[in-house]
């Protein structure tokens, strides 16, 4: 991270924010907001709280260490909105907030008593941000959705894996739920910005699949015109670039070599001295090499299964030839540059003293940089706090609400 | 469409309503109207954050260089019109293109006096190439103090590596997302063939240049936005940091399922295709238990706990193989809805094309390109419900706006300009 900043600095701050939401998708936009400087109120069932708590590997305290990184800078409350003073609590709160960030299955708040019709009533400038699998229209509209088959449906999964062999995952089973996430944020802060302007709010409906979706590229234009269905490329997608995948290097890692055009061609052929290979006649030309892809992977294939990643790399990186490591995540813990540019950040637990390492927040912003302020919150560590700044409520009034289960 | 495509899609597509695409395009109820931005950067990384700007009412102006312009032009799929690829026709959505040479001194007066009256500046040169025309931060910052500048490249703008060449795959791979993809033990395999990577790097730099402006707004400051674009792929990654730091845990390639949940993955069904399938929760399984009319499966001593399940994977995956592998995918699909099962077809292109769901949401948007017809692109994301982003047009023309935004916006003369074009500035 950059100089910590200040709370004063954050450029989020003023902002508050109610994450009503479980799991990655729609909690990462308050994630994204957090960071920069909003006061994210976590919101959460009495009874377990978010799943999320408990998907991946346990903490000391015993919430997962995704939640410990991903709920960062977030408050927590509990909270029951079925029952009746949970949903009133939840109203008052929603009177005092600027965004609203829920996962729930179409019709769920509707059903609950706090449908668009009723939130926008209690504050007609709330930007409510719902994150479903499948949008909160259309015919699926029902259907439960998760990232692996918003990955399936959005078109990414079917492209990952060997030509005609199994589909696999895309690297990371909750890419969807990030990359919605994103998506997310972005309109909120656009709605935000609208709001500033005319004091309308208004609802940011997105879906996992569309999020997925809409970073394919020209995959639909292509269908479409041309009725070319990409299939999946194993470890080289050569339909536009040859050079362009995974080679095998001598110690049996991985490396990324990515010819988009001639220039990089001629750089990588001196990268593996053999100048001739980039001359009119031989290799120089995309056409030629996309013709003749077998014969150009062969020989860098050949080239990298005779040095060691380092050597490969070294090579490659004199002549200025696009290439890089496969990182796992022992080799990004040993990487000069996630060091200096302080990608990884070390947190301790408050309570448990337990050091969790956690990505640092992205994008850098050089006047007004995002931070990390806070781990995870324990369920319900903020309950009281929140209702006694926010709706002025005292310690008869909190504990009438956590004995009739509302909190 | 296709004439070959399968038929059912051309009812589905002359019937899709693309709400995002096909209302006019309304200025006062564009959240960005008003905003101006300047993208000088070349392919994907960058240049779709601005991309993101203009579909929410943005005025984008695309300067490139008078020879060509940006390569993505000429990458991917050729169409009849000059230096247009589907790539470009569909990513450079509500750009206008301005041509102006940064090599030139003439071009750099002109680029600064675009700069002064821009709001958003998108570049992905190497670290050090703005610099040594010329146009550094500083530079613009004294031009425009509230400037706010995206710079995006494959491992940011400091740090050892900062001048490296970068791309998607690159970065990707040197962000760790690249290592995951495939079986275990075997060649990793791109994580789809898409540049993931540029994509999520521009998310976060949109998100960037939003909070930036308001900031801008609010303080009369500009500011940088640095994104590597391996620094993004590696944001998403869940906890595999965290895992490592506290257990040295590596995770390592999953194939097509998924260590912390059973069964999660793909499966071939009898004719051919596949099926995603994600039992997260006990409670799912016993859904799935009940689709494949073996609710026994999911009791306590068999497999309903998940813990017993990712102990007995091969098993529990085998079973389901077996019965997903009995059925055509649209019964299996039906079967597993019926009871609420999380599933859905790993489509191809030419499954989204006659899909219902795609068309009712208007995720196909159907833009006409002058020249060419009608091009297929993947409409806005995210649905605003008071101001929807809208496409007005595909990627443009080489220079198809330099006269109008030099006159216009810099109110620069006749005569300059035939000068201008003399010394091919433009």
């Amino acid at each position: 991270m950059n100089a910590p900043p200040t709370v004063e600095t954050l450029p989020l701050k003023g902002l508050r924010v109610i994450d009503i939401a479980t799991v990655i998708a729609a909690p990462y936009c308050a994630t994204l907001l957090g960071e920069f400087g909003a006061d994210v109120l976590k919101l959460e069932h009495p009874d377990g709280g978010d799943a999320l708590r408990r998907f991946g590997t346990p903490s000391i305290r015993g919430d997962t260490l995704t939640w410990m990184s991903e709920a960062r800078n977030k408050r927590s409350m509990t909270i029951d909105l079925r029952t009746r003073e949970g949903a009133e609590v939840f109203k008052q709160l929603i009177a005092k907030t600027d965004v609203l960030c829920e996962n729930f299955r179409t019709g769920t708040l509707e059903k609950w008593g706090l449908g668009w019709d009723v939130l926008k009533a209690i504050n007609p400038g709330l930007v409510m941000l719902r994150v479903t699998g499948y949008g909160q229209t259309g015919p699926y509209k029902d259907r439960p959705g998760f990232a692996r088959v918003a990955h399936a449906v959005g078109g990414i999964a079917y492209l990952a894996g060997m030509p005609k062999g199994t589909p696999l995952t895309p690297g990371s089973t909750t890419l969807g739920d990030y990359m919605t996430g994103l998506y997310g944020c972005l309109g909120v802060l656009m709605a935000l910005r609208h709001k500033e302007q005319t004091g309308e709010g208004q609802t940011i409906d997105a879906a996992l699949y569309e999020s997925v979706f809409r970073c394919t590229e020209e995959l639909a234009p292509a269908f479409g015109m041309f009725g070319a269905v990409r299939e999946r490329a194993g470890s080289s997608h050569n339909d536009f670039a040859v050079p362009h995948g995974h080679f095998a290097t001598k110690d049996s890692k991985w490396v990324a070599i990515s010819c988009a055009t001639d220039l990089l061609f001629a750089r990588l052929a001196r990268a593996m001295d053999r100048p001739e290979l980039a001359t009119d006649i031989t290799y120089g030309n995309q056409k030629t090499r996309l013709e003749h892809r077998h014969d150009v992977n062969e020989i860098v294939r050949d080239w990298c299964g005779s040095l060691t990643r380092e050597e490969v790399l070294r090579r490659c990186y004199a002549t200025d030839t696009p290439a890089g490591p496969l990182n796992n995540i022992a080799d990004i813990f040993g990487d000069r540059q996630f060091h200096a540019r302080r990608n990884l950040v070390a947190m301790d637990a408050p309570d448990t003293g337990e050091q969790v390492i956690v990505p640092a927040p992205v994008p850098r912003l050089s006047e007004t940089p995002g931070s990390i302020r806070s781990l995870g919150p324990k369920l319900g560590e903020h309950t009281d706090e929140i209702l006694r700044e926010l709706l002025g409520l005292d310690d008869a009034q909190i504990a009438q609400l956590r004995e009739r289960k509302a909190i | 469409m296709h004439p070959d495509g399968p038929t059912a899609g051309e009812s589905n597509l002359t019937a899709m309503a693309a709400p995002s695409s096909s209302s006019p395009p309304d200025a006062g109820r564009t959240p960005l109207a008003g905003v101006r931005v300047v993208d000088v950067g070349n392919f994907l990384a960058g240049p779709f954050a601005a991309t993101l700007l203009g579909e929410f009412g943005a005025e984008v102006i695309k300067v490139e260089h008078p020879e060509g312009g940006d390569p993505m032009r000429r990458f991917g799929t050729a169409t009849d019109l000059p230096d247009a690829t589907l790539k470009w026709l569909s990513e450079s959505r509500n750009k206008k293109s301005v041509t102006c040479d940064l090599l030139q001194p003439d071009g750099v007066q002109l680029f600064l006096k675009l700069v002064a009256k821009a709001d958003v500046l998108v570049e992905n040169f190497r670290p050090g190439v703005m610099e040594s025309w010329g146009l550094g931060w500083d530079v613009l910052h004294a031009a425009n103090p509230r400037l706010v500048m995206l710079r995006v490249t494959g491992y940011g703008q400091t740090g050892p590596y900062r001048r490296r060449a970068g791309f998607a795959h690159i970065a990707q791979a040197f962000g760790g997302l690249n290592y995951l993809a495939g079986f275990p033990g075997e060649t990793p395999v791109l994580p789809g063939t898409v540049p993931l990577g540029d994509y999520l790097a521009s998310l976060f730099g949109a998100i960037g240049v939003m909070i930036a402006l308001r900031h801008a707004q609010n303080t009369g400051r500009g500011q940088v936005i640095d994104v590597g674009i391996y620094e993004a792929v590696f944001r998403v990654l869940e906890e595999i940091a965290a895992a490592y730091g506290l257990h040295g845990t590596v995770r390592e390639r999953e194939g097509s399922g998924s260590f912390v949940a059973c069964p999660h993955g793909h499966f071939r069904c009898r004719n051919g295709k596949w099926i995603a399938i994600a039992c997260t929760t006990d409670k799912m399984f016993e859904r799935l238990a009940a689709a494949m009319g073996r609710p026994e499966l999911a009791s306590a001593e068999q497999y309903g706990p998940q813990r017993k399940r990712l102990a007995a994977r091969d098993e529990v995956n085998r079973i389901v193989t077996e019965w997903v592998g009995s059925h055509d995918r649209t019964e299996i699909l039906n079967m597993c809805l019926a009871e609420e099962v999380p599933a859905g077809k790993v489509n191809s292109i030419a499954d989204i094309f006659v899909d219902e769901h795609f068309a009712a949401r208007g995720n196909l948007a159907r833009v006409d390109a002058p020249g060419l017809g009608e091009v297929v692109v993947p409409g806005v994301v995210p649905r605003l419900s008071a101001t929807p982003g809208r496409i007005t047009n595909l990627g443009p023309a080489l220079g198809d706006a330099t006269q109008d935004v030099l006159t216009t916006l810099l109110g620069i003369g006749a005569d300059e300009l035939e000068r201008l074009r003399a010394l091919r500035v433009i």
